[in-house]
């Protein structure tokens, strides 16, 4: 069977895909809370504001989430982006080394979703894991490294241009 | 990168100059690979109470039925294998019959329906089967181009069972004459490809007397670690 083909989500998906709590991300296991705090930006460095975020991740034990019975699946946000392109994710540390957050974004403008990871974990353990061994010696690693600042994790998303962020293949 | 050299392309690419909104939002520099497998594991796992009774009939949720050709649209989720992708969660959202959304942003000129919201959702079933009770939406203008009109689609978001069947598409009408003007639908490259964006018209999956009937299948990627459903 063929694939049916991306089409962009367009400006108009919000009441759509709107989960209550969508960026309070839940598990089975108890864990250490972690928040993302996102911001995306286009190629001249203005705010995505229309943008749908998405991130999947291990539990903080390092599992494959499991399955619940009720409320938002375990392991998964999604969140829209604001007008000045900010986004804010509530979550658990992931388990295992180079702990990161596979991430989805959508937006008009976007034919097909970008997928990208963010790591909350030091630059050097990033370098270390084997998914990033063709980065390993490019400046360009750091666009998927998350840096800590007011108890946060802070991490700047830039679609295209200068110090664009590396976005994987499908 | 070889195997996706062998077969057409299925989806448009990132930089498509006639949709002028990827103008600057296109990556310039190249993908990079993540190792095979990574995003093909089971999840999210989406709850089955998730979906209440009814989330799947967007034409009863005013006091009265909204305007517009009342239809009843349904299909399969399937994998690139063929088989029923099961218990997934199906998203949809469209304009209303005058081609209007109910969203804060859409600036269109045309009347809102207080009786049609145009938002949608539902499980497949063990066979991957989906169904929706909606109305054909509307065309609308947009500000892409001179005289741009989008042709009547319903949007819709698949998750899949993996991370990596996630897709988010639009659905079209077979003989929509604005197709051939659209640069949405015409920026995937293969015909072919474009062609399984459009549903058909099914009359006996309608109701007689009171629906057409739409049948539109819909094939995710990741054949292999497609989970079999909770």
């Amino acid at each position: 069977m063929e694939r049916t083909p991306s089409q962009t989500i367009g400006p108009f998906f919000h009441d759509a895909l709107r989960w209550r709590d969508g960026h309070r991300v839940s598990f089975s296991e108890p864990g250490t809370d972690v928040v993302l705090a996102g911001r995306i930006l286009d190629g001249a460095g203005q705010p995505v504001g229309d943008a749908l975020v998405e991130t999947w991740q291990r539990s903080p034990t390092g599992q494959t989430p499991a399955a619940c019975k009720d409320g938002n699946p375990y392991g998964f946000a999604r969140v829209e982006t604001a007008k000045d392109g900010t986004f804010r994710i509530e979550t658990r540390m992931p388990g295992g080394p180079a702990p990161h957050l596979d991430v989805t974004i959508l937006a008009r403008g976007l034919l097909k979703p970008l997928r990208t990871r963010v790591y909350l974990a030091p630059e050097e353990e990033v370098r270390a894991d084997p998914a990033m061994k063709p980065l390993a010696g490019s400046p360009r690693l750091k666009s998927l490294v998350a840096r800590q600042e007011g108890g946060e994790y802070r991490w700047e998303v830039r679609l295209q241009g200068d110090g664009e962020t590396v976005f994987f293949s499908a | 990168m070889n195997d996706l050299s062998k077969r057409p392309d299925h989806d448009p690419p990132y930089d498509y100059p006639p949709y002028g909104s990827t103008r600057l939002r296109f990556p310039r520099e190249p993908l990079l690979e993540l190792p095979a497998g990574a995003l093909d594991v089971p999840g999210p796992l989406v709850p089955k109470g998730f979906v209440r009774d009814g989330d799947n009939d967007l034409t009863n949720k005013g006091k009265s039925a909204p305007l517009g050709e009342k239809m009843i649209l349904a299909g399969r989720l399937l994998d690139e294998s063929g088989r029923p992708i099961r218990d997934s969660l199906v998203e949809i959202w469209q304009a209303n019959a005058s081609g209007r959304y109910d969203h804060v942003g859409d600036q269109h000129d045309a009347p809102l329906d207080p009786n049609f919201h145009g938002l949608g959702r539902t499980f497949t079933d063990d066979d991957g089967w989906y169904r929706f009770v909606t109305i054909r939406p509307g065309s609308y203008p947009w500000a892409n181009h001179a005289f741009a009109w989008r042709p009547q689609h319903i949007h819709f978001s698949l998750l899949g069972n993996a991370p990596i069947q996630r897709l988010v598409t639009q659905m079209y009408f077979p003989g929509d004459p604005l197709l051939d003007f659209d640069p949405v639908y015409q920026s995937v490259p293969d015909e072919a490809a474009r062609k399984r964006m459009t549903c058909m018209l099914q009359l006996d999956t309608g109701i007689e007397n009171v629906a057409l009937g739409y049948r539109f299948d819909i094939v995710l990627a990741g054949a292999r670690a497609t989970p079999l459903g909770t």
